[in-house]
């Protein structure tokens, strides 16, 4: 990937509480095509379609000490002590905790931040779950 | 700022450090936990991965960095709020690569415990064991003494 399609790298910031690198996220760059020739014009699509909700789950792994979930979570994601304490016990009882849940683009950056402290994150569309 | 300096048996931490050096060098080129990622895009995915592997590789570095000649002379280790954020992550990705090169067949109940009597772990493991234990220790004095969450206020 060319330096100049990394857009998005941010700095510490309320996008970014770590402060450090996040995921490339890509520009999506539409293109326009000016073709005149005409085809069958499709039906227009329902307008209910809603933006998609992901979530941000972390996953249980044998080797991170309980107080390192904690402390990689309020780091994260801001959350006081008590939040975070209650999502590591459900990591490690139930082996995952849903952690977040919004755009895809932020899902991204919070899974990119945990990876970056080797806990083990996925993003996933909330209809999945 | 604060700063923590602990004091440690030169002799009993030598051995550990050709564990840590070995995991370290196996860690180079490649993540301690495989990524996920979020999109099924190589170039994205190609870019997410080296992202993290410089992260974990500048953040390893900054830990081999407390055992150089100052350590062997001095017999003690400094760390301060600064660098316990790397310190922290590198602990983390060398004890994921001493499980998954040494430690696997070692019952998770044993892996946890910080009390485990030198006999439950076989011979040729007790190194790579020790060497997982000393860097979870260095990870809970951080915790205990750096308040890294202090970032956060």
């Amino acid at each position: 990937m060319e330096p100049g399609r990394r857009t998005g790298w941010l700095g510490a910031g309320p996008e970014n509480p770590t402060g450090g690198r996040v995921p490339p996220f890509r520009t999506r760059i539409i293109v326009a095509e000016t073709k005149t020739k005409k085809t069958p014009r499709p039906a227009p699509a329902p307008q209910t379609q809603r933006a998609e909700v992901w979530r941000v789950v972390v996953l249980n792994d044998p080797v991170n000490r309980m107080s390192y979930v904690v402390m990689v979570l309020r780091r994260v994601f801001g959350f006081a002590e008590e939040r975070a304490r209650k999502h590591m016990l459900a990591i490690h009882e139930t082996g995952r905790s849903v952690l977040w849940s919004g755009t895809r683009e932020q899902a991204e950056a919070y899974v990119f931040a945990l990876q970056q402290w080797h806990l083990t994150a996925v993003v996933q569309p909330e209809h999945a779950a | 700022m604060k700063r923590v300096e602990i004091k440690l048996n030169i002799s009993a931490v030598a051995p550990l450090l050709d564990v840590i050096k070995q995991a370290a060098d196996d860690l180079r080129g490649s993540l301690a936990i495989r990524a996920t990622f979020p999109e099924n895009d190589e170039e994205f995915n190609e870019t997410w991965t080296s992202e993290l592997l410089a992260g974990q590789n500048s953040d390893v570095r900054e830990l081999l960095g407390l055992f150089g000649s100052e350590f062997f002379a001095e017999g003690s280790i400094a760390i301060d709020s600064p660098n316990s954020d790397s310190l922290l992550r590198g602990c983390s990705a060398l004890r994921i690569q001493i499980l998954t090169h040494w430690l696997q067949g070692i019952p998770a109940d044993l892996l946890e415990d910080e009390d485990v009597p030198p006999e439950a772990i076989a011979d040729e493991l007790r190194v790579p064991f020790a060497a997982y234990t000393f860097l979870d220790q260095v990870q809970k004095i951080i915790l205990e003494h750096l308040d890294p969450t202090a970032a956060e206020a």
